[in-house]
């Protein structure tokens, strides 16, 4: 395409909006309302994927070693733990250790203990999945040299359901606003087709292709998701960050600053606006075109 | 230029719009079709223009063999006519210029062609003065000459005007056919589709006559009821 043809039918196709200014508004607006939406469902999923991290750190499991190993094995009962696939992190607290931890909370309470430790020694093992909880635990429970395993499965089990929730809901929630807003875009374009239709008989009549009868349609709806993308971002942006500074849940549990995943909601929200934008346009202009075929 | 060998056209509603018509126009013709309103005429113009296909038969038009024709193919076949309509179909929001450049625009054509080709066909049509004028600030004819520039400035073999003066004043009716006559003893093939009677007479030139889907007469001579 020569830059002429290119000028003129981005040209058109910004004309075309202003023409229908209203209409292009209502439609930015209601897709803005999509996007911001579907920006909080995401929002809302880091912020429980964050929850979940921190909740899983707290969580760990810990295997005691029986009274007869020796260091050397406990030494390798550590290397074959860490060896395990589920495992990210092991530390080995000795009873002796362990005791001194002890002491440091009850006092002298413990003193007694000294000369005859009932403590065992023990790993503390953390978990890079919780779904696989059980079978790690298992695997954990077959190595040679471990007494008993203690954890809190009801927690993981509970972390685990919230967060399928969580993300069944958002993808549902998301999927469907995409919907909405490609529906909502259609609708504009439709709207600017059937005011534009005397220009599209005349292109037609002198010979456009049907892509130059098409691209102006699709840079209007580029340039709505576009501006409803930007928008939403810049809403979504504030709105949150005067909620993360204002409200604090918990002193241990904060929500994620927005740095942490602006990235990936600016390339969200504009692509999101665009690809919407595109097959929104293509649908209408498409859809007329098939219905005046010549 | 154009020919229709043994062309009908049955619309799905059953309407039996063209019942057979053979018809050869060459290339530098200057041909008026008449015939009254339901007769086929629009039909007739449709499959040249490829906005309707023959049920049977075969239609050709500068080379392309309609029926054979792929719909991607079709805006080549438009761009070797140029066409003129009773409502002049202008764009309301684009000048006199923008508005026959629009056209050239539509087939690629380069900045410098647009400005060097738009104001020599607009001076042919006499509007070199009004190049950013609006059409609803020109007359009926005027409009008329801006769809006759349009149509032209593609420099296409054949001219199809559709009842071109059907919403202008009589007088100026003159003044478009007289443009058209010149445009043809430049060598473009002119077709007009038209009921005006008198208007057909006074250029004396080849008249075909469709009436009920059929071609009742093809002669220079004028019909006596249209």
């Amino acid at each position: 395409m020569r830059f002429n043809t290119f000028r003129f039918l981005v040209k058109e196709g910004v004309r075309s909006l202003r023409q229908n200014f209203f209409m292009s508004a209502a439609s930015i607006l209601v897709l803005v309302s999509c996007l911001l939406i579907t920006g909080c469902a995401y929002l809302v999923y880091e912020n429980v994927e964050h929850a979940f991290d921190w909740a899983y750190q707290q969580n760990v499991v810990v295997a005691y070693a029986k009274d007869e190993v020796t260091d050397e094995r406990a030494t390798a009962i550590k290397a074959e733990l860490e060896a395990q696939s589920n495992v990210t992190q092991v530390e080995y607290i000795s009873k002796e250790a362990l005791l001194d931890r002890y002491k440091d909370e009850f006092g002298e309470l413990l003193e007694d203990l000294q000369a005859d430790n009932p403590l065992q020694d023990a790993f503390v093992i953390s978990f890079q999945d919780l779904t696989l909880f059980d079978e790690t635990v298992s695997l954990v429970k077959t190595i040679d040299g471990i007494d008993k395993v203690d954890y809190d499965q009801a927690l993981s089990e509970t972390l685990v359901k919230v967060r399928n929730v969580v993300l069944t809901v958002g993808v549902w929630v998301i999927a469907l606003l995409l919907i909405v807003s490609l529906f909502i875009i259609a609708n504009t374009i439709k709207l600017t087709v059937y005011s534009r239709r005397r220009e599209i008989s005349i292109m037609r009549s002198v010979g456009a292709t049907q892509w130059f009868v098409r691209f102006p349609f699709m840079v209007e709806g580029i340039i709505l998701g576009s501006v409803a993308g930007a928008v939403s971002y810049g809403l979504l942006f504030g709105v949150y960050e005067i909620i993360r500074q204002n409200f604090t849940f918990s002193s241990s549990l904060e929500l994620i600053p927005f740095a942490v995943v602006w990235w990936q909601l600016l390339v969200g929200f504009l692509a999101g606006g665009m690809v919407t934008g595109i097959l929104g346009s293509t649908l209408s202009i498409g859809r007329y075109l098939k219905e005046h075929t010549e | 230029m154009i020919e229709f060998r043994d062309v009908h056209k049955t619309y799905e509603t059953g309407n039996e719009a063209l019942k057979g018509i053979d018809i050869k126009i060459e290339e530098g013709e200057f041909v008026f079709i008449v015939g009254a309103s339901g007769a086929g005429k629009s039909t007739f113009l449709k499959l040249i223009m490829r906005e309707e296909v023959a049920t049977s038969g075969e239609v050709v038009v500068s080379n392309f063999k309609l029926s054979k024709l792929k719909k991607r193919q079709i805006p080549y076949l438009r761009r070797a006519m140029g066409i003129v309509f009773q409502d002049f179909r202008l764009i309301d929001t684009m000048t006199v210029f923008d508005n026959v450049a629009f056209a050239m625009r539509v087939v690629g054509a380069s900045q410098r062609e647009i400005r060097r080709r738009v104001p020599y066909v607009l001076g042919l049509v006499g509007l070199q003065g009004k190049t950013k004028n609006f059409p609803a600030e020109l007359s009926g004819g005027e409009q008329q000459r801006v769809g006759l520039a349009r149509a032209l400035v593609n420099n296409p073999s054949l001219i199809i005007a559709d009842e071109p003066t059907g919403n202008i004043d009589p007088e100026l009716s003159y003044e478009i056919m007289e443009l058209l006559t010149e445009i043809n003893r430049r060598g473009t093939t002119v077709l007009v589709v038209t009921h005006d009677q008198e208007l057909v007479k006074s250029f004396g030139r080849r008249v075909i006559e469709i009436r009920q889907g059929l071609v009742v007469s093809d002669s220079k001579e004028v019909p006596h009821e249209i």
